[in-house]
């Protein structure tokens, strides 16, 4: 065990600290709508049949956490999502970027879960895979919750900080930079720990050909879940109000009224 | 048959317009303007592993099918059709023919280097010897100890001249029995270091279009080119030309097509934001059925081109019959669709179309140099008529 890099307690084995110090890292990505997709509105519901998807952008970002963080201190990287067969490719372009393993969670009626089931579920999986630090994007480009991150932290009794934009690794934790009243504080936090991250200074990197034609091989694990009843549901949705038209003035005579109306009905000036 | 693209293909295009659209753009003008090689870009773009595509894994590389280098070069043409055709002769004529036909040593020497970055050539045309390749009159001369080979005459429009380390040349080797007796009698092809003795770069050309790409000529002056370096064995160098032309001319056809998808891209946008008699241009009949006919054109050369280079894998990994006849196909086709299409997207853009404020004169310029090189159409409907099943 590590307290502050330092080991602490008795090692059983000569090897044990060396071991300790490459961290088993997990990301959580999710698979998303590409963020300028057209989305339609069919019957009150989105067809999401024409969509492209993509890993959502601030999942990106904790990809880049978690493999700088692997490049600093060794270990390994894993990369977790929920979902069906589709989300293979998600796993994928995760591989391509430079990911070592590739879990995808799946239990039936898994898109009808709530926030509560889907952190049950991701929470039992990075106990089982025995992760030291978890990386997740802030929120996801979709629902734009924010809640996976800090409900998988408590579901599994771990310390986490959100809206991190840099992170910085020691042995046994890392320093996180993260935006404050007036500023940013850089946190200190030991394993095990959860990190939602933010767009930061560290663009999330392209993959090279070579990953690309390995993710190709790569082999996707399929774990399934369990998760508890659903305790939330959608009592309806619906789409906000129709912007209305513009107006449009013409000539210097109407100056007046364009500056009255930017006064009191855009309340800009 | 499946005409779906697969997974790692998806992503390989992904990669390379991500890319380019963001890396290329800001000096596409200056380097067009001025005649300047992108030779920082290549720097950045070798970071992605991609100018290893032809080279097997045990010297460096990254292979991916040929469908893939076909896609790359169309992504790149999308946007900069001279780096485009840098890549195609970089990884197709110079790295595909060394490993097509060199020997282990020289593959050991030379793949590594251009896996790594390093630029490759290839250089066959002189100027009385382009479409007509046999007639060349550049010479090797064998030492009188047989160590080396003196090469003496001067090459013409090679790509990539002033950037490459490493050449494939062609010169006649005057002692061969066949030199004087067949036209192509002794064409042997060498492997040229940039440092060799007596080998230096000459006049850069002054072209209309992919000006960004560096066309040269080479003076070989007693240039000492070691045994060593033939490939395969001295006179038999005009098949493997031949061969390699094959393959690049699908090279040449994928960077055609993606001369087409740029000025398209560039057409279609503008159609939608451009507004006459009230309506954006798009809404006129005459422009809606310009705009069909492009798309559909560009549609059946990229057929044409993924089933040509679906031929060419086809035929080295499975003894398929040569892809001449589908590489021939791709390249007439995407070569007047790229001509027809950027005349097409000029016309749309109209006043606008003939400024540099827009690239579309820019892919009209540089889509005609695919009517031509790497075989010129007229070459094409040969080889297609000869090699009609």
């Amino acid at each position: 065990m590590l307290m502050n890099g330092v080991p602490v307690g008795g090692l059983s084995h000569p090897l044990e600290w060396m071991v300790k110090t490459m961290p088993d890292i997990a990301v959580l990505i999710k698979r998303v709508p590409d963020t300028i997709a057209k989305i339609i509105v069919v019957d009150g519901t989105i067809d999401l049949s024409g969509v492209k998807w993509i890993i959502s952008p601030y999942d990106e970002y904790a990809i880049e956490s978690a493999l700088q963080h692997r490049e600093a201190t060794g270990g390994s990287v894993t990369a977790i999502t929920l979902g069906n067969a589709d989300c293979d490719k998600t796993l994928k372009d995760a591989k391509a970027l430079g990911c070592d393993e590739l879990v995808r969670l799946w239990q039936d009626g898994w898109e009808s879960l709530d926030s509560n089931g889907v952190q049950s579920i991701l929470a039992g999986a990075i106990s089982d895979l025995g992760s030291e630090i978890v990386y997740c994007g802030k929120a996801a480009a979709d629902t734009n919750a924010g809640s996976t991150g800090p409900g998988v932290a408590e579901k599994l009794g771990w310390a986490s900080i959100s809206n991190v934009v840099s992170v910085s690794f020691e042995e046994g934790g890392v320093e996180a930079l993260v935006p404050v009243a007036g500023g940013q504080a850089k946190v200190g936090i030991n394993f095990p720990c959860l990190l939602t991250i933010d767009k930061g200074p560290n663009e999330p990197r392209r993959p090279n050909v070579r990953g690309i034609m390995m993710a190709r091989k790569a082999e996707v694990n399929l774990k399934g879940g369990q998760a508890p009843a659903a305790t939330i549901s959608v009592i309806s949705k619906s789409t906000p109000p129709a912007k209305p038209p513009g107006k449009t003035y013409h000539g210097a005579e109407n100056v007046p009224a364009v500056v009255q109306a930017l006064r009191d009905e855009a309340n800009v000036i | 048959m499946d005409f779906a693209e697969s997974d790692e293909q998806q992503m390989i295009r992904k990669l390379v317009r991500d890319w380019a659209e963001e890396v290329l753009p800001p000096t596409i003008s200056k380097r067009d303007d001025e005649q300047i090689a992108p030779s920082k870009e290549w720097k950045q773009f070798c970071e992605m592993g991609l100018q290893g595509v032809t080279i097997p894994e045990e010297f460096g590389g990254n292979p991916v099918d040929d469908i893939s280098e076909s896609i790359i070069i169309e992504e790149l043409a999308r946007v900069d059709p001279s780096l485009s055709v840098m890549f195609c002769v970089h990884v197709g004529l110079c790295a595909k023919t060394i490993v097509l036909h060199g020997n282990q040593q020289q593959k050991e020497t030379y793949l590594p280097r251009l896996a790594a970055g390093e630029v490759g050539a290839y250089s066959l045309s002189e100027a009385g010897a382009g479409t007509d390749a046999a007639a060349m009159v550049c010479k090797a001369k064998l030492s009188e100890d047989g160590s080396h080979y003196l090469l003496n005459g001067e090459k013409m429009w090679v790509t990539n001249g002033e950037q490459a380390e490493i050449y494939i040349l062609f010169a006649k080797d005057v002692d061969h029995p066949e030199y004087g007796v067949k036209k192509h009698g002794g064409t042997t092809a060498f492997i040229i270091e940039r440092g060799f003795e007596g080998f230096e770069v000459g006049k850069k050309e002054d072209k209309l279009g992919i000006r960004s790409s560096d066309t040269c000529t080479l003076i070989l002056t007693d240039c000492k080119v070691p045994v060593e370096n033939v490939l395969k064995s001295p006179g038999s160098g005009f098949p493997i030309a031949m061969n390699a032309l094959d393959n690049s001319r699908i090279g040449i056809a994928a960077q055609a097509l993606g001369i087409a998808q740029g000025a398209f891209d560039c057409a279609l946008k503008y159609s939608t934001e451009r507004e006459t008699f009230g309506v954006p241009i798009q809404r006129h009949q005459m422009i809606t059925a310009y705009l069909a006919d492009m798309a559909t054109r560009i549609s059946a050369a990229r057929h044409l081109v993924y089933r040509a280079s679906w031929a060419k894998q086809q035929h080295y990994e499975h003894g398929a019959p040569r892809h001449s006849l589908e590489a021939s196909m791709a390249k007439l086709y995407a070569g007047d669709t790229a001509m027809w299409v950027a005349d097409l997207a000029v016309q749309i853009l109209g006043g606008y179309g003939y400024t540099k404020d827009f690239p579309v004169e820019r892919f009209f310029r540089d889509a005609k140099v695919t009517q031509i090189y790497e075989g010129t159409q007229e070459v094409q409907r040969l080889v297609i008529v000869r090699n009609l099943p």
